[in-house]
């Protein structure tokens, strides 16, 4: 037998979960025991994530960690922030307007400094080697957490260029916690309704179906007909929300504050996620391998992650979901100091930044920090390790208590040499 | 020297066979499928069972199993209206006796060796060859794992260790994969973990077990295709010595030869001289390399495709009960060892014992499980679910059609089959839709992902995605000459609807409530009947009767 759970396993056991202690909520939205409102609020306590990848390498000198008028300092200057003391660079504006629910920690030294390998050790988590591949952060919160009461996919990643399911982040845990990815920020192929079936027809015909299922699965077992439901039920549930997923249908003053932009198309997509219940949302961006040409390219690129990602941390504070939702925006590596020959800069895992924000985090915190030519962290550093178990403890999750169990095979959710960066947490 | 269960069991069967023989013939004629349907009703110790299947569930799960389709309807009609009582053996013997037998065993072992990594017809065809010629399985899994490029019939074999050895992105040649795989599949035992270290968990798995076999894997190299043969292909280097390995938890040292897991070790000839080394000698010129006489990997398939070693037959027997039964007697299939007990042990002894016996003789024993009462019983549970244990095996499992066996019993029941799979029928100007295109889409939405073993196929959001939304799907549900909507739409009365509705998807009679549902459906969308019609079929064919083998 697999030892691993299934997703609706999950479903199942938070279903009964709420059922004794709050009142059978899940049951309650379907069966109108509870009213939508006290279900919504319900739901907005559920725990989740917004993981905003910037592929390539953010330069941390640009962004989060500016060292005007140093050496390695480059041409930008520093503005103030809503924290008295702390400073981004000038190309951040929103985010300097948004650095009271930040929580940034300037002091990451990681190991890889290769793409190819560095892309999936840091988003692993980089724990020690056991033989088999770890998951990518999302996965492992669709196998520790499911879904929410939403039933929307647990782990939905929107991105530039292909979208599908992707089952690579899942590592051993198997493909079924890989990601339900909007290629293009585009929903999956079958996703909406066929175009030639109006709403009525399709529910009419699905009730047929539910009459038959009814009959055939009763007398027998209820594992094996559950799990086929469960799967047609989170297919209507998604279904219902493919307008929060059609870009063409964003309101023209959101996207212009987010930004009409790739990223601010995607993140403002990614905040409807949040909002309609998807436990983990990654949003993907792509191009910040700036070797050459660091300034321009960073003048291009950073203010338009600045837009949307400040819109979207103001919109989730606004809602109140930023409460209950971590928030996080980072690299593979951050970018060296020393500018090359081709006024780039390279990589630079030794030392760099990351932003957070929301659940279980100090807001408007500056954890650690590098030297004055930003060529290295001061004291110790952290390793991604430590990261992996700063956010788990961020989301409630004891990683020195909790396990995966691989086939037997009991393996730690992060590296067990590392612990958590207590300056960040709450 | 360890002596394990394993070693212990022939002698067992041996002194059983003895006893055997000096009986009476009516005693040890009695055919198996009794014999297994006594062993499981003496484990099941008084507790009700399901009742038998009806004739029509009977019908449905042999024609999927031993066909890889549902019957049609007439067939289903014909079945039904049989009144002899042999007609469930005959069944077996008329789908056993089909061509379509050997394409269904070739298409089933396939998805089980072959994990879904990839097609490809040489492999293809050589199983349903050989599934043709009932191979006994010794010789088929001899043939796998030690593949003769030379001869072309049997080149086709090669694919299960040229596709995993071929080298993906950035990836280094997958020799540990490879080793893995013979383990899981052949002799039932996943020994991953003692690559480089003993089981932590297992206390028979030992580090040798799995460097024994991993060292003739990882003596070949991979050949491109278009050199020496059309295919890629692997050769042999020279080994004269052991292979050393070391245990990263314990730093202790290790050296084997070609080994069976869990078995003998094959001794490496201490040749010396040139002749005594070399069939064909490495031509310095050519730079070409040498046929070296010893080869690992022949000996060590000889030796773990064999009666003397009882692993095999115990993993062929317990993949043949799975694959009728939807559970192994040993769970899971590939971790056999002397702490994880079969459910049914004196069972297990059984059929691997009797399987030897018979020469590896697969479709003798598959035909046999499909005699036992424990095959035919009804998926219906005679209790509640929790009085119902699965490893009793006191109701039949439900399983999941395969992809494949869902793509051709959709397009049988559309009755879009002579258009879509013989290209016979397409109006002028319409764009025909090929076979291949429908089973990939039927793959990709229904499949496991490519190296995740197909035991069991879980729901998924993607499949049920496509089956509301996908056009294909919703193509076939459109009146078009010939096909079902077109037929029913063409009948007048409800019940005769319902009739061949039924019939033609669920291959059985409707009920009464049922032909009542359609009467009031039909009733209610009296002002557009065809699409009503498509809407009710589409219903039926995504529902959970359809796609299980129940």
């Amino acid at each position: 037998m697999n030892p691993l759970c299934k997703p609706w396993e999950h479903a199942t056991s938070r279903r009964q979960f709420l059922g004794a202690s709050a009142g059978a909520m899940a049951f309650g939205a379907l069966g109108g025991l509870v009213s939508p409102q006290a279900a919504e609020a319900m739901r907005k306590k559920e725990k989740q994530v917004l993981f905003v990848w910037l592929d390539g390498g953010m330069s941390q000198l640009e962004s989060w960690d500016p060292k005007p008028n140093t050496e390695f300092g480059g041409p930008f200057r520093t503005i103030k922030t809503t924290v008295p003391g702390t400073h981004f660079s000038e190309l951040m504006p929103q985010c300097a307007k948004q650095a009271h629910r930040l929580c940034v920690v300037r002091n990451i030294a990681t190991k890889d400094n290769a793409h190819s390998s560095g892309v999936a050790r840091i988003q692993r988590g980089d724990p020690k080697n056991r033989g088999v591949p770890y998951p990518f952060f999302g996965s492992s919160i669709a196998k520790l957490m499911g879904p929410t009461s939403s039933k929307l996919p647990a782990y939905v990643w929107v991105k530039p260029g292909s979208g599908g399911f992707k089952a690579e982040d899942a590592g051993f845990l198997g493909p079924k916690y890989g990601s339900l990815a909007f290629g293009d920020g585009k929903p999956p192929e079958d996703l909406l309704r066929h175009a030639s079936l109006t709403a009525e027809e399709d529910d009419e015909r699905n009730e047929l179906r539910e009459v038959f299922n009814r009959r055939y699965a009763a007398q027998r077992r209820p594992a094996y007909t559950e799990a086929s439901s469960y799967v047609f039920d989170s297919a209507r549930e998604l279904m219902k929300r493919a307008d929060i997923f059609d870009t063409t249908k964003l309101p023209a003053k959101e996207l212009d504050r987010y930004g009409r932009t790739e990223l601010g198309q995607h993140m403002l997509i990614a905040r409807n996620m949040l909002e309609a219940g998807v436990r983990f949302v990654k949003v993907g961006s792509y191009g910040w391998d700036t070797h050459g040409d660091n300034f321009n390219a960073s003048a291009s690129l950073v203010p338009k992650f600045d837009r949307a990602f400040a819109s979207i941390i103001e919109d989730l504070a606004a809602s109140g979901l930023l409460e209950h939702t971590l928030v996080i925006a980072m690299s593979e590596f951050g970018r060296t100091p020393r500018i090359n020959g081709h006024v780039g800069r390279d990589h630079w895992p030794e030392a760099w930044s990351i932003a957070m924000a929301g659940c279980g985090l100090k807001a408007g915190a500056v954890v650690g920090a590098t030297n004055d030519k930003g060529t290295d962290v001061k004291d110790k550093g952290h390793d991604i390790g430590a990261v992996f178990h700063t956010w788990f403890n961020a989301l409630g999750i004891d990683p020195k208590k909790t396990e995966y169990n691989n086939n037997g095979q009991p393996l730690p959710l992060a590296h067990d040499e590392m612990e958590a960066i207590k300056e960040a947490l709450v | 020297m360890r002596k394990s269960i394993w070693n212990r069991l022939p002698l067992a069967f041996l002194c059983l066979c003895v006893t055997l023989a000096a009986r009476p013939m009516a005693q040890t004629a009695e055919p198996l499928h009794r014999r297994v349907d006594k062993l499981i009703a003496a484990k099941a110790a008084g507790k009700p069972f399901a009742a038998p299947a009806t004739d029509a569930e009977f019908l449905r799960r042999a024609y999927l199993d031993f066909s890889g389709v549902i019957p049609t309807a007439e067939q289903a009609r014909a079945f039904l209206a049989d009144k002899s009582p042999d007609k469930r053996a005959r069944l077996i013997e008329q789908l056993f006796a089909s061509p379509k037998y050997a394409e269904r065993m070739a298409e089933a072992f396939n998805i089980q060796l072959m994990e879904r990594n990839g097609a490809n017809d040489e492999w293809r065809n050589y199983l349903t060859e050989s599934f043709r010629a009932n191979k006994p399985w010794d010789q088929l899994a001899r043939e796998i794992i030690s593949p003769d490029f030379k001869d072309e019939k049997l080149r086709g074999a090669g694919w299960f260790i040229t596709r995993r050895l071929d080298k993906v992105g950035q990836q280094d040649t997958d020799y540990p994969g490879l080793t893995r795989d013979i383990g899981r599949l052949f002799v039932g035992m996943d020994l991953q973990c003692c690559q480089c270290h003993k089981h932590l968990t297992v206390k028979d798995y030992k580090q040798v077990d799995f460097n024994g076999l991993f060292f003739p894997i990882q003596n070949l190299k991979m050949q491109a295709a278009g050199g020496d043969y059309k295919t890629a292909w692997v050769q042999e280097g020279l080994v004269t010595n052991k292979y050393q390995f070391v245990s990263v938890l314990s730093s202790v040292k290790g050296a084997t030869g070609p080994r069976v897991p869990l078995g003998v070790e094959v001794e490496i000839p201490t040749a010396t001289t040139k002749e005594e080394l070399w069939a064909v000698p490495p031509d310095p010129k050519t730079r070409k390399a040498g046929v070296p006489k010893f080869s690992p990997l022949k000996e060590l398939a000889v030796r773990l495709a064999s009666a003397d070693n009882a692993p095999f037959a115990r993993n062929i027997a317990n993949r043949a009960w799975w694959q009728l039964m939807g559970r192994g007697l040993v769970e899971p299939l590939d971790l056999q060892h002397s702490e994880n007990p079969a459910s049914h042990p004196e069972l297990f002894d059984l059929l691997a014992k009797e399987l030897t016996e018979h020469k590896f003789d697969l479709q003798w024993l598959l035909r046999e499980l499909a005699l036992t009462q424990t095959y035919a019983r009804s998926t219906v549970l005679p209790t509640s679910a929790d009085q119902v244990p699965e490893p009793l095996f006191l109701a039949a499992k439900e399983r999941p059609l395969s992809a494949e066996q869902l793509a051709r019993s959709f397009l049988l029941a559309v009755g879009e089959q002579e258009r879509v799979v013989n290209g016979k029928g397409w109006a002028e100007g319409d764009k025909p839709k090929m076979l291949k295109d429908f089973e990939k889409a039927f793959l990709a939405a229904f499949a496991n992902d490519a190296k995740e073993p197909e035991l069991t196929v879980n729901p998924t959001l993607k499949a049920a995605l496509f089956l509301r939304n996908n056009d294909q799907i919703l193509w076939a549900f459109q009146p078009r000459p010939g096909n079902l909507i077109a037929r029913i739409a063409a009948l007048k009365e409800p019940a005769q609807i319902a009739d061949d509705l039924f019939h033609t998807i669920l291959s059985r009679p409707p009920t009464t409530e049922e032909t009542a549902t359609l009467e009031k459906y039909l009733a209610k969308h009296a002002a557009d009947r065809e699409k009503a019609l498509g809407h009710f079929a589409w219903a039926m064919l995504s529902s959970m009767e359809f796609f299980t083998n129940h």
